[in-house]
């Protein structure tokens, strides 16, 4: 398919132009085409339709502007720079600066960042601008304090790396407590589910092969235009996750489109509105066009394992998770978006509207994305300190069984002078715990035998896991010591705050 | 309906709501209740309407109780609110759901008031009254 691939057997880009100058181009939305295909047919629809238009509004944080504030008198070289206290990337020319979405507040964080910048810019708001430098012969101020607006500056432009991913793994949480992630608020124990983007109006998930999307792609852009200007970052379009780069300029956007938001205890973002038109090339394009919300699929990760693998809880589409609930074992789970479907129908409308008044016009594509991109992870290559390092091993541990004397485990426990006693089968499986506060208490009431009085529900530690982890789970639930077990819940040792504590003194990394 | 009380210091030790109670049969669940000898507030649910909600609600009035009927517990800022739907799903008493046009609609009759709404939407669109 590859040398196929964007190949003009239906109409091409200049037939379609000039339909659109003479202002009879057929153009649907992509919900109005899915509708068509279903009465008429896909190979009937194709053959009417020049235009599929699409939209998207959601956070995206890779999102941000490249502006020049001009020169002051005397000029400086910003070093350091900021508006409305968010600090901004000056490791550029002297005036030249990048304000990127997440970036915060240095005085009011998780409350205000870059892209609520970017969207007072475009209200028309006035910003304060504050900038610092060293001083230099050729640019001797070394400080300023003033304001500036959108108007004032002579170039703005939105530059984003990343945005508009073609479909986006579902929230949910196992875990017992509420978690606050850039997907929301995940209530415990399965609570809720979230998901992003707009399932059958997605941009580049109808274009699911990237036939036509590509560098130079004429976009609706924040509610102005813009152009797709490369493939974006972790672009991997063999899973249906391609990303595209944008830009546009912030004059002639609106802040209807380009909104500053706040996922709380993450940080701050940036809602961005794409639509993007998708002309009816081939047969291809027309059926990955025709893709409904079923017919799009979406993984519901566990976002409680602190993993960049998060296990997949349920395999489910947009329309499920678009119906308000989706089924997780037996039960049924309220699911909601981040993403907005009512402002996506808006832009793919606009988008249809402008193209059949004769004001847009469709670009080829000066260069197609790849169709394939390896995804990398982030190797750790230093050496980092595991529970492996630190932990008592089995010789120098109390290990014991449920039906042992009480008093026999005390004096054990004396002589070794621990806290924590794992209780392991006749496998070396674990299957409880006692501490000392456990066989004090039982001294007191009068028991006899561990089984009476052990935790069995025991919270574990693996020896490859980094100690700082599990430092972690220890304060989470407040405990001393856990067991290291291995794969079969053998267990392998036992690591205590202490151990934490002690022997790390002197070490770097932690 | 949803009622706030206010209670003065002198009120503050007196059963009033046990008593109303007692009275009227009404069932009434507390919501949420800030209470201390020095007075406080209560947010309470009279599960009933018309002339009965009236004359239990000039009850409380007499017990010297100030009494404000709540029509919600949290208002959403239309002007900021993109209609995304993050507020929706977290919503413990679902009582946040989309209208026909995809705007954020909120039940008073369900809404407890627990605020995580305000927490869940990445606008800040959403206050407790």
């Amino acid at each position: 398919m590859n040398e196929e691939r964007g190949k003009e057997e239906l109409r091409s880009y200049e037939e379609i132009n000039e339909k659109i100058r003479r202002g009879d181009a057929v153009v649907m939305t992509a919900e109005e085409f899915i509708e068509l295909v279903e009465q008429s047919g896909l190979e009937k629809a194709a053959k009417e339709v020049d235009i599929v238009t699409t939209g998207t509004f959601g956070a995206m944080c890779s999102s941000g502007a490249f502006l020049n504030f001009g020169h002051s008198e005397p000029p400086i070289k910003m070093v350091r720079c900021w508006l409305n206290d968010v600090p901004v990337y000056k490791g550029l020319a002297a005036v030249d600066a990048y304000l990127g979405a997440t970036a915060m507040s240095e005085t009011k964080p998780f409350e205000y960042g870059g892209g609520h910048v970017i969207e007072d810019l475009v209200s028309g708001k006035e910003v304060e601008l504050r900038a610092e430098s060293y001083g230099t012969d050729c640019y001797p101020r070394r400080s300023l304090e003033t304001t500036i607006t959108l108007e004032d500056l002579n170039q703005a432009y939105l530059y984003n790396p990343r945005n508009a991913y073609q479909r986006y793994n579902a929230a949910t949480n196992s875990s017992d407590r509420i978690l606050y992630t850039y997907m929301g608020t995940l209530l415990p124990n399965y609570g809720n589910v979230t998901f992003s983007g707009s399932g059958q109006l997605s941009p580049l998930y109808k274009d699911l092969n990237l036939e036509t999307i590509g560098f130079g792609t004429r976009i609706f852009l924040g509610g102005g235009v813009g152009y797709v200007v490369g493939e974006g970052t972790q672009h991997k379009p063999q899973d249906g996750f391609a990303t595209i780069a944008v830009k546009g300029d912030l004059r002639g956007m609106s802040a209807e489109y380009l909104k500053g938001a706040v996922f709380h205890n993450y940080g701050t973002t940036l809602y961005v509105g794409i639509g993007i038109p998708i002309p009816i090339i081939n047969m291809r394009v027309a059926a990955t066009a025709a893709l409904k919300d079923e017919d799009i699929p979406v993984n519901i990760l566990d976002y409680s394992v602190p993993s960049r693998d998060r296990p997949i809880i349920k395999r489910s589409n947009y329309a499920e998770l678009k119906s308000g609930k989706v089924v997780i074992g037996d039960r049924e789970v309220p699911s909601s978006p981040l993403s907005s479907l009512k402002v996506a129908r808006k832009i793919a409308e606009t988008l249809k509207r402008w193209i059949e008044s004769g004001e847009f016009f469709i670009q080829r594509p000066i260069e197609l994305l790849p169709n394939y991109r390896e995804f990398k992870p982030l190797k750790i290559k230093k050496r980092e300190v595991t529970v492996g390092d630190i932990m008592m091993r089995l010789k120098d541990l109390v290990l014991a069984r449920a039906e042992d004397d009480i008093k026999k485990v005390a004096k054990m426990i004396v002589e070794k002078n621990i806290d924590h006693v794992p209780i392991v089968n006749e496998e070396g499986v674990l299957i409880g715990i006692v501490t000392t506060w456990d066989l004090t208490r039982a001294l007191a009431e009068d028991k006899k035998t561990l089984k009476e009085i052990m935790t069995r529900h025991v919270i574990t530690a693996k020896e490859s896991e980094r100690v700082d982890e599990v430092a972690k789970r220890m304060a989470e639930h407040r405990i001393s010591g856990l067991p290291v077990v291995d794969d079969v819940m053998r267990v392998k040792g036992l690591i205590t705050s202490d151990d934490i504590s002690r022997k790390l003194v002197g070490r770097r990394g932690l | 309906m949803k009622v706030k009380l206010r209670y003065p210091h002198v009120a503050a030790s007196k059963p009033i709501l046990a008593e109303l109670i007692l009275k009227t049969g009404l069932p009434i669940n507390i919501l949420e209740a800030k209470l201390t000898p020095m007075g406080g507030e209560m947010v309470i649910d009279v599960a009933t309407q018309g002339p009965a909600l009236k004359s239990a609600l000039e009850y409380l009035r007499e017990s010297g109780l100030e009494v404000t009927e709540l029509r919600s517990l949290v208002e959403v800022d239309r002007g900021l609110c993109i209609s995304c739907g993050a507020c929706i799903s977290p919503c413990p008493s679902r009582a946040i759901s989309f209208d026909g046009s995809l705007d954020i609609e909120i039940d008073a009759k369900r809404c407890i008031g627990c605020g995580i709404c305000v927490r869940a939407c990445p606008r800040r669109a959403i206050r407790l009254i």
